[in-house]
Parts: C-alpha cells; sequence; structure tokens
C-alpha cells in the first residue's frame, strides 16, 4: 500500500470501493458471510490467531461493515496470515466461513497482480511451474536437503541415485524423476484449455511475467508437438 | 355427566392443567411416559428455582401432591398414547401402560410433553463425556440437590468453576438456531448459588450475549456486585486437558484480553432446550403441527400459543418451544381453560 508524506492512503476511494464489489459480486460472498454477534469462537479456535496479528472475527466484521476502507486495510498483508485451515468455518455457530471470504479477497489480490500476492506466491514459482506446465507438483529431483530439512536425516539419502530408486517402482509412470509421473503430452494438452479457459495463464502473467514466460515456451512447445 | 379431557405430559404445564380442570369437575386422565409426576425438574432433580431460589420442590412437590390426591384425575405412570383417533368433536385415545391397555373417548386433548436437555456431547468442541470434570447446568443441578458438589474425576471440592452459555442453542452447527430461554438465568443462579455456598471456588461465566430477560436481569448484577462471578465475553471454540488434571477454555475474550486459555477445576456447559423424539412421535400421533426447530408448533404463536392446528387439541408448556417452569404452569393453566371450554361446547 502506498501512503503520501502525512501517512494517508493514496489509493483512490473509488478503487477500494470497486475491490469490495468484487468481492461482493462473487457467488460465494452470501454463503460465506452472514449474520456475526462477536462471539470470537472463529478467533479463539483460529491456529494463526496464536502467532500473527490476525483474527477471522475481524476479517468477517469488516466485511460485514461494507465499507471499503476497512476491507482495503486488510488487502495487503492481513488476508495472507491465514492459514487457510477453515477451522473457523467448522466452528462459527452462524455458519460463517471467514476462511473462505480471505479465499475470495486472495483472489481479488492474484487476480490485479497486487504487490501483496506476488511477494507471497515468489516463494512458490517452481511449484507452479510444475504444476501448471505438466500438472503435478513436486517431482523427486526438487526433494534436496536444503529444501526439505524437516524430513529428517534420510533425506540426503533420498536425493541420491534417483533414477536407479524410480525404476523399482513397478508403474511405468512412476519411473521418472523430473516429474512425479510422467503426463500424457494429451493431457497435458487438455489441461491447457482448462487453464487457458479458467484465465490462468492470465493470472501467472500478472502475478510473475517472466515465470509466465517460461511456462509457455513449455506450453507452445506441447502443442506443437 | 362431567367432561372427559386427556392430559399428555406430567411435568409443569400438564400437572397444573389436570390439576385445574379436577378442580372444574372434569374427569382428567394424565398420560406419564416416566413412573413418576413432575416431569424434568423432578427427573433431573432441580433443587431451587430463579428467580427467586425457591425450593424446586414448592413448586413441583405441590402440583404432585395435588394430582396425586385422586379427585377427578387418573394418573397412567410408565404409559403412553398407542392409538389416537378422531370422532367427530372427541377423540377416542387407547392408553398403554404396564396394566394393559385401555380405551377411551375424550371431550378434548391437551399435549404438555415438554422438552429435552440438549445433549451436549452432540458438540464435540465442548469434550463432555470425554473429560469427567466437564458437566452440564442438569448434572450440576443434581449435584447440588445432592449436596454434592464436587469434581468428578477426583471427588474433590473445586476451587474455579467455568460456566459456559450458549451450549447447543443459537449454534446452526447442531441445529438449534434458536435462544433456549432459560439456560442464562439458570447458569448465573448456579454460579450465585455456588459462590454462596462454596465461597472459596471462583466462578467464570463466558457467553456471547447474557439474556437474563425481564427481571432475572437482577440475577445477573447480583453475580456480578454481590458474588464476584466473573462476566467474560467469547463463546468458548475449544476445552482440552490441561496440566494438574485441570481442563481448559480456549477463546477469545472479544472485548479485554483477546485470545486466552485458562485452565479450570470443573466446567458447567449450559446446555439448552430441544423439543427431544418425543415431539415428532406425538405430532404424528395426533396430526398436529411441528415447527421447523422441532418443537410443536400453535395455530397461532401470538393470538393462541396453547392451541395446536387441530380443533379439540391444545397445547402447554415446553413442547411449544423453550420456557421458564412459571411460563409452563401459566400455560398449563390457559391451555386447561381453552380445553375445558371446547369440551363444554361439544358436549
Amino acid at each position: 500500500m502506498e501512503y503520501d508524506e502525512n501517512g494517508v492512503s493514496i489509493v483512490p476511494s473509488e478503487f477500494k470501493k470497486e475491490i469490495f464489489e468484487e468481492a461482493r459480486k462473487d457467488f460465494r460472498y452470501e454463503e460465506y458471510v452472514r449474520g456475526c454477534l462477536n462471539c470470537g469462537v472463529c478467533t479463539g479456535g483460529c491456529p494463526p490467531h496464536r502467532f500473527f496479528d490476525f483474527s477471522p472475527r475481524i476479517v468477517l466484521q469488516k466485511m460485514k461493515s461494507k465499507d471499503p476502507e476497512l476491507i482495503w486495510t486488510m488487502m495487503d498483508e492481513y488476508i495472507w496470515a491465514c492459514f487457510q485451515c477453515f477451522t473457523c468455518a467448522m466452528i462459527c455457530p452462524f455458519l460463517n466461513s471467514p476462511g473462505g471470504i480471505i479465499a475470495v479477497l486472495r483472489e481479488i489480490a492474484v487476480r490485479r497482480g497486487f504487490e501483496s500476492a506476488k511477494k507471497v506466491l515468489k516463494p512458490y514459482s517452481r511449484v507452479l511451474l510444475k504444476l501448471t506446465a505438466y500438472g503435478n507438483q513436486l517431482s523427486p529431483d526438487m526433494i534436496q536437503p536444503d529444501f526439505f530439512p524437516d524430513w529428517g536425516p534420510t533425506i540426503g539419502y533420498a536425493s541420491t541415485d534417483l533414477a536407479v530408486k524410480r525404476k523399482a517402482i513397478p508403474m511405468p509412470t512412476l519411473q521418472v524423476t523430473n516429474l512425479a509421473w510422467d503426463v500424457a503430452p494429451e493431457a497435458m494438452k487438455e489441461l491447457y484449455e482448462i487453464f487457458d479457459e479458467a484465465g490462468v495463464f492470465k493470472i501467472i502473467e500478472s502475478v510473475d511475467p517472466s515465470l509466465y514466460e517460461i511456462i509457455q515456451d513449455i506450453v507452445d512447445d506441447v502443442r506443437s508437438s | 355427566m362431567s367432561e372427559n379431557i386427556l392430559v399428555v405430559g406430567g411435568g409443569p404445564a400438564g400437572l397444573n392443567a389436570a390439576v385445574m380442570l379436577s378442580e372444574l369437575g372434569v374427569n382428567v386422565a394424565l398420560v406419564e411416559r416416566d413412573s413418576f409426576l413432575g416431569g424434568n425438574p423432578k427427573k433431573f432433580k432441580y433443587k431451587f428455582l430463579f428467580p427467586d431460589m425457591q425450593p424446586a420442590d414448592n413448586v413441583i412437590g405441590e402440583l404432585i401432591k395435588k394430582a396425586e390426591a385422586g379427585g377427578g384425575i387418573k394418573v397412567y405412570y410408565s404409559s403412553e398414547i398407542s392409538d389416537f383417533k378422531e370422532n367427530g368433536k372427541k377423540f377416542d385415545v387407547t392408553i398403554k401402560s404396564a396394566d394393559g391397555s385401555e380405551k377411551k373417548t375424550f371431550d378434548s386433548v391437551i399435549v404438555a410433553t415438554g422438552f429435552e436437555h440438549f445433549d451436549p456431547a452432540r458438540d464435540a468442541k465442548y469434550s463432555y463425556q470425554l473429560f469427567d470434570d466437564v458437566i452440564d447446568i442438569k448434572d450440576l443441578e443434581r449435584m447440588m440437590g445432592e449436596n454434592n458438589f464436587v469434581r468428578p474425576s477426583n471427588g474433590k471440592p473445586p476451587k474455579k468453576v467455568a460456566f459456559i452459555l450458549c451450549v447447543g442453542s443459537r449454534d446452526r452447527h447442531v441445529g438449534n438456531q434458536y435462544c433456549s430461554r432459560v439456560c442464562c438465568t439458570v447458569s448465573v443462579k448456579q454460579a450465585i448459588e455456588m459462590r454462596e455456598h462454596f465461597p472459596d471456588c471462583e466462578a467464570y461465566i463466558f457467553y456471547m450475549d447474557i439474556r437474563t430477560y425481564g427481571f432475572f436481569e437482577d440475577l445477573y448484577w447480583q453475580a456480578m456486585e454481590e458474588h464476584d462471578v466473573q462476566i467474560v465475553k467469547g463463546r468458548i471454540a475449544e476445552i482440552t486437558s490441561g496440566p494438574d488434571n485441570t481442563v481448559i477454555c480456549k477463546g477469545e475474550d472479544t472485548l479485554l484480553r483477546g485470545p486466552f486459555e485458562i485452565p479450570f477445576d470443573m466446567v458447567v456447559l449450559a446446555s439448552g432446550m430441544e423439543g427431544g423424539p418425543q415431539s415428532p412421535e406425538i405430532s404424528s400421533k395426533l396430526g398436529i403441527e411441528l415447527d421447523e426447530h422441532g418443537f410443536l408448533k400453535p395455530e397461532n404463536i401470538t393470538l393462541s400459543p396453547f392451541k395446536s392446528n387441530k380443533p379439540g387439541i391444545f397445547l402447554a408448556g415446553a413442547c411449544t418451544g423453550p420456557k421458564a417452569i412459571s411460563d409452563s404452569i401459566t400455560e398449563g393453566a390457559a391451555a386447561a381453560m381453552n380445553a375445558y371450554t371446547y369440551a363444554v361446547k361439544n358436549r
């Protein structure tokens, strides 16, 4: 978010209103935002609330205020503190879904390429690449000791001689190391159609233009094969 | 020849209806599913009633005594309606009890089948039945009634007790969106009672709102001003076990503390009221309407809350929704008046 020399947000109020309208027009809005009497059950049960200045009750109350200024204050960092565990939705006596409405706000931030979204998605570019280009997420060659220290002392052994070890798996599609499983070109082409139609490629272009270029090269290769 | 009126249910509402009708010279058949009269207050041994801490036995005991004194009331214990048919403006009813079945014709019927306490085990976040020291208001009422106020886990008196309001009420997850009306007042009453008898035991009440409606408001002020009961705004999200055999209430104090985890020796859940399995059962047997909350539905909630949708069948007490004992007794009288009028008119 940008501020002038007096610390006042320089984002025009019209724009903030537009963001709120976009959230409110989402087909999930009515389902996620219902009555709220500030009972605090959601925040009481919220795991990130123990670590961050983050409260699902505040998220819901701000949405219910219908005040674009208040909602805008969450768009920068606040919505990214949520773990998306949906404990709040599970225990809210009104059946609100603060986690759900956060997902809606995050999607807006990603679609519009907000700085906060770019910052949050940066560490996931490898995952995004695999996912959008090949349709699977974590490949054996990504399992390196540096990236997965929490996998315990055998991670070093697990990351060596991958090709040989994968050959031991009796399913041919799993005998690859640069992908979780071998994806047929036909399947990939179908996947790209879906991503095109759903606007996924466009979203990636707005949050990470260089990643988008790499993905498009792969997509073009596969499509022309 | 005097009128014959059937009263189903021997709780506060049914008892008062039966007693009033018998005073009018009516022959009353009082059908009670349990082997005793008095309904839930008797079954769960309520000790003192709000707002004036009157012994429950003074109220319920008095009604039972009158009903059992004979007069025009015949009580069928451990019994139920096994067959129900309309016969013109009258009703042909078979009453099944341990002594066998009895078929009778009645001029009108009063349904006072009451409520069931919500079973807190249905809402897993409260860990009822998982931890011994998590009990509910009816359990505490029984403990107090039996002069046995100790922690179920170790038999020692508790030093710090939490009362949690709105358990099984005002919660779409458990399917009860309504307020059970009396649990706030009962909890505040119990907290006062506890502080009076066990002054070294701290009391906390966790609330979303405190609905001690009307004059019951006095109790809640009294709890704070005279009995030092801590009243904290925040519904409990989870109950877990803590060190030293404690139970931890986890939630958000939305006004002061923010997130909290407080250990207690004992937790009392203010479980609400439900229509119970008897409401749909009597609804289909008698052909009267059930509402969306699982209680019986009055013909007109404002104008005639004691009338069912079927002429000649009247409703009284908590079978039409959560209410206090005093309201049930009032409705018993109202239903008696209406059932009597109907019976006399259609003789």
